[in-house]
């Protein structure tokens, strides 16, 4: 829903509006080696035909693949704590972070955040398998994300390096799940996108990790039995390194 | 010193895991038990989810029996005419114990009732014991021999199909280590463990065993369970991390050489008694985390359920 919209918006924003923006990424794929345990991405842009700062709202996003996610309530039943209701989300990101020249609620107003999907508040998934308020449950898969450092809003983050350029540093954490990302970058102008572009991100494992990944998968029972092959044979070459000279 | 899980998509410390492979490996080869019971609970607090921590603990309990059942076979402390039969009776239990977790994960109460189980066994186990061992040491204490004691086998006695267990000096019917194997085999599947803790009771409390052939024989037990669980783990749940077994593993072995050489010095009744104390530490641990309020009653699993 939301990427029709941006893809839409970008058809209508062409060269003949008044203030037009030109994005890009310091890398357009992640590779998630041995030692990855986070990195950082810049992402920078240019504004064309710029109009003057006051006003004008820049927002970056970067919006991770879907994840199907299960939140449960834990209640007290007979004084233990105990799962009780869970809900079923649809169509929440794995991650999602947004920088902005100022907070998102004084850029635009509520219902154009929604639309576009702007603000960890817009992120509104599908909510399945429960009876009851999902609203509570989705606050929580929002909490569990921030505390995971999977989701974060961080308003003011955006450098000017001149009237019309600017750049911002997007934290990628170890966490990550492997997919395809979306980098997507908004103007704004009196509480309305004028211009907006959406470059793709690539997060993917390499090498050996990719390698015991899909066997793993693909392979599970050669798979298993290297994992005890590999446990008795430490065990037995410890066993033998350690034995004692009689 | 972050080193990334291929299985569990997250970077892990990997000198951490080695020091928490070691420690527990140590245990291991002290008290001759895999040790599933405190790594599991570990692990998941360092963050790794706990499908995998389950999954992958199986690994770090074979690598650690093995290498204990190797200095106890050294010392021909172990009963291999037993450890089969009860094997025999741990296959069927471990297919039963996996096809009763994956029953318990469509109900969605897993957790609960993996923790209830944790709860229940750790407390009855770890009080039976502790007092077995305190009883035993006062009686040391006092002078008193406690030599063969007097051992009521009445109704184990009057099974059928008796065989000779020559290692153990025990002439018992196979249904007792038959059904052993099959309740270790099937917690083994649903508690992520090797079942040391229940098995070596087990062995000296209901079978009489001497102690010296437990420890020996409880790792050859426990290593084929466990090889059997982590393949079974492969295949149907993909939870297995290599390189996370890896880690523990490498430490576990190391850890497990030096606990055998600790255990050596200490006596049966002394061993006892630590262990208790260990295994009702756990237990009360885990029973504070389901009567204490959780810092977020919400929790999140990713996938679907």
């Amino acid at each position: 829903m939301k990427r029709v919209l941006l893809a839409a918006l970008l058809l209508i924003t062409g060269p003949a509006s008044a203030e037009d923006l030109v994005s890009g990424i310091s890398q357009d794929t992640i590779q998630i080696t041995s030692n990855y345990t986070g990195t950082d991405i810049v992402v920078f842009g240019a504004i064309e035909r710029a109009q003057g700062a006051t006003g004008r709202g820049i927002v970056v996003i970067v919006r991770g693949p879907d994840e199907p996610m299960t939140v449960r309530r834990r209640d007290r039943v007979a004084g233990i704590w105990v799962n009780r209701d869970a809900a079923r989300f649809e169509g929440l990101p794995a991650y999602y972070y947004l920088a902005s020249t100022e907070p998102v609620s004084r850029i635009a107003p509520a219902e154009t955040l929604r639309r576009y999907g702007i603000g960890l508040q817009s992120l509104t998934p599908t909510a399945i398998g429960s009876h009851h308020d999902p609203e509570p449950f989705r606050q929580a898969a929002i909490r569990y994300h921030q505390r995971s450092g999977l989701y974060a809003e961080n308003p003011g983050s955006i450098d000017f390096l001149s009237e019309t350029l600017f750049r911002t540093r997007v934290p990628v954490p170890a966490g990550v799940t492997r997919g395809q990302y979306n980098v997507e970058v908004y103007l704004f102008r009196g509480g309305e996108v004028v211009s907006a572009q959406s470059t793709p991100l690539f997060v993917d494992a390499t090498g050996l990790e990719r390698r015991l990944f899909n066997m793993a998968h693909n392979a599970p029972f050669l798979y298993g039995l290297a994992c005890v092959f590999m446990a008795m044979l430490l065990g037995w070459i410890s066993s033998v390194l350690f034995r004692r000279p009689a | 010193m972050e080193l990334y899980l291929p299985v569990a998509e997250m970077s892990v410390n990997w000198l951490l895991l080695i020091v928490l492979g070691t420690g527990v490996g140590f245990l291991s080869g002290m008290f001759g038990v895999g040790g599933g019971f405190l790594m599991t609970p570990l692990l998941v607090f360092t963050g790794i989810p706990s499908t995998v921590a389950v999954a992958t603990t199986l690994s770090h309990v074979t690598a650690s029996s093995m290498s204990g059942a190797l200095a106890q076979w050294r010392k021909r402390a172990i009963d291999f005419t037993m450890a089969g039969v009860m094997l025999s009776g741990g296959v069927v239990g471990t297919l039963f114990g996996v096809w009763l977790f994956s029953a318990m994960r469509r109900q969605g109460q897993m957790d609960l009732i993996v923790s209830l189980t944790y709860v229940i066994m750790l407390g009855s186990i770890g009080i039976i014991m502790l007092r077995e061992s305190l009883a035993s040491l006062k009686a040391y204490r006092s002078g008193i021999s406690p030599g063969r004691r007097l051992v009521n086998r009445g109704w184990i006695q009057a099974l059928p199909f008796k065989m000779r267990f020559r290692q153990s000096r025990l002439y018992i019917s196979v249904i007792p280590p038959i059904a052993i194997g099959f309740v270790v085999g099937a917690l083994s599947a649903i508690m992520g463990i090797g079942g040391g803790f229940i098995i070596v009771p087990a062995m000296i409390y209901i079978l009489r065993m001497p102690t010296n052939v437990v420890m020996g024989t409880s790792l050859v037990q426990i290593i084929a369970v466990t090889a059997i669980t982590t393949i079974l783990q492969a295949t149907s749940n993909y939870a297995v991390d290599i390189v996370l077994a890896g880690l523990l593993v490498s430490g576990g072995v190391v850890g497990a050489q030096l606990g055998v050489r600790a255990g050596a010095k200490l006596r049966g009744e002394q061993l006892r008694l630590l262990l208790a104390c260990l295994v009702l530490a756990v237990g009360a641990g885990l029973f504070y985390q389901l009567v204490a309020r959780p810092s977020d009653v919400y929790s999140l699993s990713e996938g679907v359920p």
